[in-house]
């Protein structure tokens, strides 16, 4: 099958490419997650060895370190270092603007703000006077930039607001009808967008110190803290998860069953979202196990760890407390299994229905990863957007080819792809193909490993450019 | 003004043969070296930029454009054109007969003299009147043809 009969991507592809978008947003950056979830179990005052000076880290380091990270990498992945300056400057404004850790947020306005750098860059291509050019590549992003700091930072606190409003009248009307396992439909959805603080701390504490006053135990101090659901989504990460995911998952664990950071699961539902299924249905089944045994904790559980649980237990509901931890584990690790299992399966499955042929399949997986520019095989021309010119000065023959090139283009009336000239070391990392002299193949080569290199020998008529050109034309 | 035609004025040159293609950079370059817009190290640059990199300057078969990394070399931007009656070997066995000496002060200003010169090299028709022109007066006719 030929690669240039794919026209434009299927919606198979789209959703694998969107799939693999958030994970690549979030996967580079879980280690900060990480280093954030020690420092919180280990200082914050209910941690194992409370220390005030160092606790003060914490605050900062997920209001403003982690979103900034996850907008910055988004913002990269549309638009190289231009865009991650822009991801960031825009998440600014809405991290300020709420007093929540923004993350979905984040990652929405990084690869926003790299989106509008992007599509100025191309609008000015060619038309900016000689000499002007870094004038106007850094005041373009300082002007968009401010502009999309202040958007954000007004739009963020009215959504923010609503969101929070809805969820605790959501709650409170499923409180009302006294089936608590349904909490975990808000719940759920609700801690993954870091509202946990907002639903525990704002409803379900005062709820439950309510009942405890009568009861001297409440099922409320549960519903939304129970660790069971994120260690069975963990572990099927650990398990039946992909690459970094797979392998980052156990030390996660760690940090959120024993040391009550549920943090620490969120990227994971967020870069696979199809995963909160089972986080709804963990955490319903452990509030239906608390509920049969009547089992319920005599105080909040902060932060939300095994040993946490096991210290608030009254007597005689350590049977209830620890089985509904168990059953919610056990529940949301089968349910994330499937799903992710069917994941990796979707595009073989899909594949009998319409055709037998293992190369269609390949090809397909391939169609997702190009669009997602993870990448390296064999050159296929879907969304090529970016082509770079290198050589050693960056000025002279790569500015010859390109500009050659980039008539060529015109020519044939195509508009969508933007071609420039850089330094082989300068060379952006959102290119989509690198073409070079093949006497410096090794050099670029060198800085650029992953990254589809086209070599000539001829900057105006070379076969490989008449053919890369005729293959953009049958896109 | 910056146009490929007006850089060119008074920068060309007509040599039967050199002996090197070391020689050829020398004497295509000269006219820049003449004017100020380079100084002496900017053809060792550009020298040794084929001796590192290779003979990559050589953009079409029988065209050169000799240029290197601006180091302190290149003061102003300019071009100068030699034209050798019988071709030079560059290494790898590349003959040249058209050295363009490209001295550009940064990576960005001299961009429309480089896109003049695509236009010219990308129609097959003016470059064979281009590869025959006998005198500067005809090398400026079809270069302000294509500006």
């Amino acid at each position: 099958m030929n690669v240039t009969q794919v026209k434009t991507p299927s919606p198979r592809a789209r959703i694998q490419a969107f799939g693999g978008f958030l994970t690549n947003m979030v996967l580079p950056n879980i280690g900060a997650f990480i280093a954030w979830g020690i420092l919180t179990a280990l200082f914050i005052p209910s941690g194992w060895i409370p220390n005030k000076e160092l606790e003060a880290i914490v605050g900062p380091a997920i209001t403003y370190l982690l979103p900034l990270l996850l907008a910055s990498t988004g913002g990269r992945m549309v638009a190289g270092q231009r865009g991650a300056v822009m991801g960031a400057i825009g998440a600014i404004g809405l991290i300020v603007g709420s007093d929540i850790p923004m993350f979905l947020g984040a990652m929405i306005i990084g690869p926003l703000g790299g989106w509008v750098i992007k599509k100025f860059d191309k609008s000015i291509e060619n038309k900016v006077p000689a000499g002007f050019e870094m004038i106007v590549n850094n005041f373009s992003i300082g002007i968009l930039g401010f502009l999309l700091m202040i958007l954000s930072y007004f739009f963020i606190g009215p959504v923010i607001e609503s969101a929070n409003n809805l969820v605790t009248s959501a709650i409170k009307a499923l409180v009302s009808t006294g089936f608590l396992p349904l909490l975990s439909l808000i719940n759920e959805p609700a801690k993954v967008l870091f509202l946990n603080n907002v639903i525990d701390q704002g409803i379900y504490y005062p709820l439950g110190m309510q009942e405890t006053l009568e009861a001297g135990k409440s099922i409320y101090f549960t519903v939304a803290s129970n660790p069971g659901p994120g260690l069975g989504l963990l572990l099927a990460f650990s398990f039946f998860g992909k690459k970094a995911a797979k392998r980052t998952a156990p030390g996660a664990i760690i940090i959120h069953f024993f040391g009550g950071i549920h943090e620490l699961y969120f990227p994971y539902v967020l870069m696979k979202p199809l995963t909160l299924i089972g986080m709804i249905l963990g955490g319903m089944s452990g509030i239906t196990v608390f509920k049969i045994f009547d089992a319920g904790l005599v105080a909040g559980p902060s932060p939300g760890s095994i040993f946490s649980y096991l210290a608030l237990t009254p007597k005689g509901n350590f049977l209830g407390i620890i089985l509904g931890v168990l059953v919610a584990a056990g529940v949301s690790f089968i349910v994330t299994s499937i799903i992710l299992k069917l994941d990796k399966k979707a595009v073989e499955d899909d594949d009998e229905v319409f055709t037998t042929s293992i190369e269609k399949s390949k090809l397909m997986k391939s169609e997702g990863k190009q669009i997602s520019r993870e990448s390296d095989e064999i050159l296929t021309v879907n969304n090529i957007s970016k082509i770079s010119f290198a050589c050693d000065a960056g000025a002279g023959s790569s500015a010859l080819g390109a500009t050659t090139f980039r008539k060529r283009l015109q020519k044939e009336n195509i508009t969508e792809i933007e071609v420039k000239h850089y330094r082989i070391e300068d060379v952006p990392a959102d290119s989509d193909i690198i073409v070079v002299h093949k006497d410096l193949l090794e050099r670029a080569r060198l800085s650029h490993k992953n990254k589809t290199i086209i070599t000539i020998d001829n900057y105006i008529n070379d076969p490989n450019l008449a053919k890369l050109m005729n293959e953009l034309k049958e896109e | 003004m910056n146009m490929l035609s007006d850089h060119l004025k008074n920068n060309i040159r007509f040599l039967d043969e050199v002996d090197s293609w070391e020689d050829s950079i020398k004497l295509a370059a000269e006219p820049l070296l003449h004017n100020g817009c380079i100084t002496p190290k900017y053809i060792d640059d550009m020298i040794r930029n084929v001796n590192v990199n290779g003979p990559y300057i050589v953009i079409v078969p029988g065209i050169a454009m000799p240029h290197a990394k601006n180091e302190d070399g290149v003061i102003n931007t300019g071009l100068s054109l030699l034209k050798l009656k019988n071709p030079v070997l560059f290494p790898e066995g590349k003959k040249v007969n058209i050295l363009i000496v490209l001295a550009a002060e940064d990576s960005t200003g001299h961009l429309d003299l480089i896109s003049d010169l695509s236009s010219i090299l990308i129609d097959e028709d003016v470059m064979d009147q281009f590869k025959n022109c006998g005198n500067e007066e005809e090398f400026i006719q079809i270069i302000k043809m294509v500006e």
